[in-house]
């Protein structure tokens, strides 16, 4: 009997071990698959945490914006510090009233099946976009657009119900204003409800996809720009951070470009290792908490300038961003257009702090460790999104930052859907809030802060001069003067500032990190693009 | 035999009813509103106006109990309506997601087959010997080690150092190897415990004495008696395990970035797409009670007594 059984087990045992051989052949990556004796194809392998979606340019989610971009162009680019450059349209003109904007289109643009980019082309995209304006909304571009006309073959005229000063920004957006080819339209002519092919005149062109799987992309031979060094993009679809390092050391993935694909843990261990380049990016957006100036303690301004000096922010870029970030001062970076004002930052002074407390009247009694006024106590709600492991760890530094000034914080993390609801609500003392980044910042941003359901308006809402603000909001996205424009802004941010309303950390930026055979890696101003076309293979 | 299994299947309808109910009344629960979710996922900005019309569109403004008939009455016809985040049919998404879980579960029983059926028996016949220990020590190792940090092991020792195995995706059979090994261990070990302890009980019966006293071999007394009565407590926690393994590799899918209903949960989860979630736990739901009447009907085969009521 034993012998049976022992022949059994050494089955069990064998069967085992041949599944496990089976695979090893697969286990490593191709990188440069053989074609048919011709010169081996240069493919790059990159990861994302979410499957492309769709591609449909007009929509949002579940599509990716970086993917949306490898097939997309817009009309014109936003280049470094703001400036606007010419892309699939060549120049413009802006009429005196500032409510015409005519653009003269690039000849030489195909789409990736051969058709020609053209005005009539162009004005079926505005038109598909404008018949869905609710989805729009959000952008004040798309609700400042009356009507778009096709002036000749290469031109174009966008007409405006008023003057509005940040449209060209806005229309170097990754979506919802880019061109698709005429054969992706739906026969309803609606792409609100789907595309029939991701057709683009971008430099890369979608050739294979698994839908959570990887998406392949290659050259779109039509190409009118600079072509790409490489053949082919890969993009495999990785959800875990962990299991995308582990693949990156195995070189099964040959760049990880982005921000918070990779803890910043990991980030560290492969920056310290010595083996791989990286990079990081310059300021793209900044990490912030907005404080409720409508809401208990932080209502008072001295309670929320007292919070603005009590955090030592380079200790936090130091442990918790091991440096990938900057120290953020303001709200938005200086770089930014109209935004470069010699503010005068908040210095981490836990003395200070103090001070303004107990000025106050929020004092410290004998044997206590939090500060109280009239009975109560100095206690804070700090919400942030439980899924986010870099709010996390801040919001933990920040409790024990506070309570060496007399501040109870209290944590409060929750999934996301909770955590938008209290923004949204203004259920919070203080909570993450996270600039938007070119070509966003500061407009759209500052745009929003008029509007109930974001957290920069329930932030703001106690302040005396709210309604003021917000009058000076509605005056800067309609001036047609730049130097007014620049005082309004002043005036907006400056108030902002001295009402302490935001709590800005840190400036967040897309990190690089890629093999030394990988050459030409940049980064762009818009943080949710990925520039390939200079990258290369060695 | 028929009977039993007509008497199985009509006493499931009932649960079904109050898991449709249990898991209608749960969504509702969730506090944030479905029509702001639905909105938030397409890019509209929640305005009032907007999440009225929303509401009206997907039927949220009806009274409740109206909500749940009109819903029952869809999923009876499969249809669970549509992802909020893809606004694609959600039965269609789980049905091209399942048969990745399906294949990734089938791979990780095999392995807990093999695995847990020959140390559980020679660690019972071996009892208090070195090879017991050792089944002893694997067991309380593979219990208690948590699949994310089991996986990652693995895929550094087999795939990062020894370069053997993939580290993630899905393609050819390497691919399986290590999620399915990730998801089986845990049960594998459990089983391994399981089976040894039902086979000493069993050792140690009347009729296994009489067997020895009637002169049968020891191969033939614990092959077809004692292994075979000592499989049925084995069985029924199979029939559990499956359904866990079933639901419950979101873990192992996200980890080895394996394209199934776990990575898919996942994301729905995040997103609050409710249609997903619903129809997913139904899904769930549904897999468990069929494989508890699967195994019901196994244990029925194994054992006349269960079949036939226990009284005979």
């Amino acid at each position: 009997m034993m012998k049976r059984l022992k022949k059994i087990s050494l089955i069990s045992m064998l069967l085992i071990l041949a599944i496990a051989i089976s695979g090893c052949g697969g286990g490593t990556s191709s990188k440069a698959p053989s074609d048919n004796g011709q010169q081996a194809e240069k493919v790059l392998t990159i990861s994302w945490a979410q499957d492309v979606g769709n591609l449909n340019p007009h929509l949002y989610s579940p599509s990716q914006m970086f993917a949306q971009d490898f097939v997309y162009e817009s009309l014109v680019e936003y280049g470094e510090g703001g400036t606007i450059k010419p892309h699939l349209a060549e120049n413009w003109t802006i009429s005196p009233d500032g409510k015409v904007y005519t653009f003269n289109l690039r000849q030489d643009v195909k789409f990736s099946d051969g058709t020609e980019f053209n005005a009539m082309v162009a004005k079926k995209n505005f038109d598909a976009v404008l018949a869905n304006r609710d989805r729009h909304k959000w952008l004040e571009l798309v609700n400042q657009i009356d009507g778009v006309n096709a002036v000749d073959e290469y031109t174009i005229e966008i007409i405006f119900k008023n003057p509005y000063y940040p449209a060209l920004q806005e229309l170097s957006l990754i979506r919802p204003l880019r061109f698709l080819g005429d054969a992706g339209f739906p026969d309803n002519g609606k792409t609100s409800e789907g595309i029939k092919a991701p057709i683009g005149t971008g430099p890369w062109v979608l050739e294979d996809y698994k839908q959570n799987e990887y998406a392949v992309f290659v050259k779109n031979q039509y190409y009118w720009g600079a072509k790409p060094k490489i053949d082919k993009v890969v993009v495999k679809i990785i959800p875990d951070g962990e299991t995308r390092v582990i693949a990156f050391e195995k070189q099964e993935i040959d760049l990880i470009f982005g921000s918070g694909l990779i803890s910043l843990d990991s980030f560290r261990q492969l920056r310290d290792s010595g083996k791989y380049q990286t990079m990081i990016s310059n300021p793209l957006t900044t990490q912030a908490l907005a404080l409720n100036s409508n809401r208990g303690p932080t209502k008072e301004q001295a309670v929320r300038v007292a919070l603005q000096h009590g955090v030592n922010k380079q200790a936090l870029i130091d442990n918790i961003f091991y440096g990938t970030e900057v120290k953020a001062d303001t709200l938005f970076s200086p770089q930014f257009p109209y935004c470069d004002l010699g503010l005068q930052p908040y210095a981490y002074n836990v003395e200070k702090a103090k001070t303004i407390l107990e000025s106050a009247g929020w004092v410290l009694k004998a044997g206590q460790e939090f500060r109280e006024k009239n009975g109560q106590l100095l206690e804070l709600e700090l919400c942030f999104d439980s899924a986010n492991n870099v709010q996390k760890a801040l919001a933990e530094a920040l409790q024990g930052e506070y309570r060496k000034i007399g501040v109870k914080l209290n944590l409060i993390g929750e999934e996301r859907q909770s955590y938008n609801q209290r923004q949204k609500d203004g259920n919070f003392n203080l909570i993450f809030n996270d600039t938007w980044g070119a070509p966003y910042d500061p407009h759209s941003l500052v745009s929003s802060m008029r509007v109930p359901s974001h957290a920069d308006y329930q932030a703001q809402a106690g302040l005396p001069m709210k309604a003021e603000i917000d009058a000076k909001i509605n005056e800067v996205l309609l001036s047609t003067d730049k130097k007014e424009r620049q005082d309004l802004y002043r005036y907006i941010l400056s108030t902002l500032h001295e009402q302490a309303v935001y709590l800005p950390l840190s400036h967040g930026t897309n990190i690089a990190v890629f093999h030394k055979n990988i050459t030409g890696v940049s980064f762009d101003p818009q943080k949710n693009r990925i520039p390939l076309v200079n990258v290369d293979i060695k | 035999m028929e009977r039993f299994i007509v008497n199985r299947i009509i006493s499931l309808v009932p649960v079904l009813l109050g898991i449709s109910l249990l898991t209608f009344i749960l969504i509702q629960l969730v506090p944030v509103d479905p029509a702001e979710v639905y909105l938030r996922l397409s890019q509209i900005p929640p305005t009032d106006e907007a999440v009225a019309v929303t509401r009206a569109e997907l039927g949220l403004d009806k009274p409740l109990y109206q909500q749940y008939f009109d819903w029952l009455r869809k999923v009876v016809q499969l249809d669970f309506g549509l992802s909020f985040v893809t606004k694609e049919p959600v039965m269609e998404e789980l049905l091209y997601y399942f048969p990745a879980t399906l294949k990734l579960t089938a791979a990780s029983l095999v392995i807990v087959l093999l695995i847990s059926i020959p140390l559980g028996v020679f660690s019972a016949l071996y009892k208090d010997t070195a090879f017991d220990q050792m089944c002893r020590i694997f067991a309380f190792i593979g219990a208690s080690m948590p699949s994310f940090w089991l996986g990652f092991v693995l895929v550094y020792i087999l795939s990062l150092k020894l370069d053997l195995l993939p580290v993630y995706g899905r393609g050819t059979l390497a691919h399986l190897v290590l999620p399915a090994t990730t998801l089986a261990l845990g049960s594998a070990a459990v089983y391994t415990r399981l089976l040894r302890t039902s086979m000493l009980e069993n050792l140690n019966q009347n009729f296994v004495l009489y067997a020895k006293a009637r002169g049968l071999k020891e191969r033939l007394i614990v092959v077809r008696y004692v292994l075979k009565n000592a499989l049925i407590p084995v069985v029924i926690a199979f029939g559990m395990t499956l359904g866990h393994m079933l639901a419950g590799s979101v873990i192992v899918e996200n980890v080895f970035a394996w394209p199934g209903v776990g990575r898919y949960i996942v994301s729905s989860i995040f997103n609050r797409d409710y249609p997903v979630i619903q129809a997913y736990v139904l899904f769930m739901a549904v897999n468990f009670v069929l494989l508890n009447l699967i195994v019901d009907i196994i244990c029925g085969l194994l054992d006349p007594r269960i079949r036939l009521g226990g009284d005979r």
